[in-house]
């Protein structure tokens, strides 16, 4: 069982041999890719960082112009809708003062010709008890 | 017993330990059942990795993914033991050494051998074969060495009188230690579980074995992380002057 003999340094001799064929075919190749993978994915992480960096900032940006834009619009709106209500107000004004204008005309037209019928009224009266008078004296 | 230790064949009912199929090359005697499986097991690595670095994709799929994820455990292996700063040189070797003695392992555990007929011997694992395992933990010793020196060149020896002179003889001692343990804790956990299996074969041979078979992929897997654990503790070690004691298991 444990008889040694030139088994031993051949074996060692060919383990020797083993390493060498697999440092060249198994360990430098698979070394290096898997070297070449974990520096492409680093490189590509750094990129990828960057480019997310980049992504927020313009994110923020525009969130920035929309928020300044909102506030634009918000303001353009309130000054219309102060400027509509002013007019709006005069147009009232104007036309209530019409209105009353008009109303006051009329009124002075309803009073001098309610006075024109009281005179023209009053006059036939007149006359009309003239007649009466008159008559009432030819009876006499 | 005796004839257990010594260089004899140990035969239960159909069951050979230490049988080997001897091949004669030029005045030496190997193992010829051993490089055989051996091959196979290096044939499985290589074209495994050709298959998974032919095309290699930055999204990985099938044979890649799988190849990838090997490398990862191996990678966070050695980074564990080693640190982050001086484990990449180290991968390759840790890498090979957990790979060879996991797929040894589990071909030993998976692949029917016994169907195939050798004129003596038979075909297993090659982690069950005590050379091969001394193999590799010598060369996790000439690696923590060779660690060692690169990196402090002789101010590596004083290592072994740092703390005080007199755990000198303790220091070199781990260094015979290290290997042996780390030698025979791969080989006796192998071979034991492929002898409990055939002999359970041999008594009962239907669904009984299952768990002992399940049990022993866990352990061959487990073998091969702690082999592969320790080269790095002890690489980690040397490269760092006397650690701390690392667990053993």
């Amino acid at each position: 069982m444990f008889d040694f003999d030139a088994t031993l340094p051949l074996m060692a001799v060919q383990f020797l041999l083993l390493m060498a064929i697999l440092n060249v075919i198994f360990f430098k190749p698979l070394t290096k890719a898997i070297d070449e993978r974990s520096e492409y994915i680093r490189s590509n992480e750094v990129d990828a960082k960057e480019r997310l960096a980049k992504a927020e900032a313009l994110a923020q940006q525009y969130e920035r112009d929309l928020a300044e834009s909102r506030k634009q619009y918000q303001a353009t709106i309130a000054a219309a809708q102060s400027e509509a209500q002013a007019i709006a107000a005069q147009k009232i004004a104007e036309a209530q003062q019409l209105a009353q204008a008009q109303r006051e005309q009329a009124q002075k037209e309803i009073g001098e010709q309610k006075q024109a019928a009281m005179t023209a009224l009053e006059q036939q009266v007149e006359a009309l008890s003239q007649q009466i008078l008159n008559k009432i004296l030819m009876g006499v | 017993m005796l004839s257990f230790l010594t260089n004899s064949s140990f035969v239960l009912a159909n069951l050979e330990v230490g049988e080997h199929f001897y091949w004669q090359i030029g005045g030496l005697k190997v193992h010829g059942q051993v490089f055989l499986v051996s091959w196979f097991v290096i044939a499985i690595l290589v074209i495994a990795s050709l298959l998974a670095t032919r095309n290699i994709q930055r999204i990985p799929s099938g044979i890649q993914n799988l190849m990838e994820y090997a490398l990862d455990f191996v990678r966070e292996l050695a980074k564990n033991q080693l640190g982050e700063k001086d484990y990449r040189p180290w991968v390759p070797f840790i890498g090979t050494l957990f790979l060879f003695i996991f797929v040894s392992n589990w071909s030993g555990a998976l692949v029917p051998w016994k169907l195939i007929k050798l004129p003596a011997g038979e075909l297993a694992a090659p982690t069950n074969d005590i050379n091969t395992t001394v193999a590799l933990a010598l060369l996790v010793s000439l690696a923590y060495f060779y660690a060692g020196f690169s990196k402090k060149g002789l101010g590596y020896f004083a290592k072994y009188v740092q703390p005080t002179p007199i755990l000198l003889p303790i220091a070199v001692l781990e260094d015979f230690t290290k290997p042996l343990s780390l030698s025979f804790r791969l080989f006796g956990n192998i071979l034991a579980d492929e002898l409990v299996v055939a002999v359970l074969v041999l008594l009962v041979p239907l669904f009984v074995p299952l768990p002992v078979m399940l049990l022993g992929l866990f352990t061959s897997a487990i073998q091969a992380l702690v082999f592969a654990t320790l080269a790095g503790a002890y690489i980690h070690e040397a490269l760092e002057g006397h650690g701390e004691e690392h667990e053993e298991h």
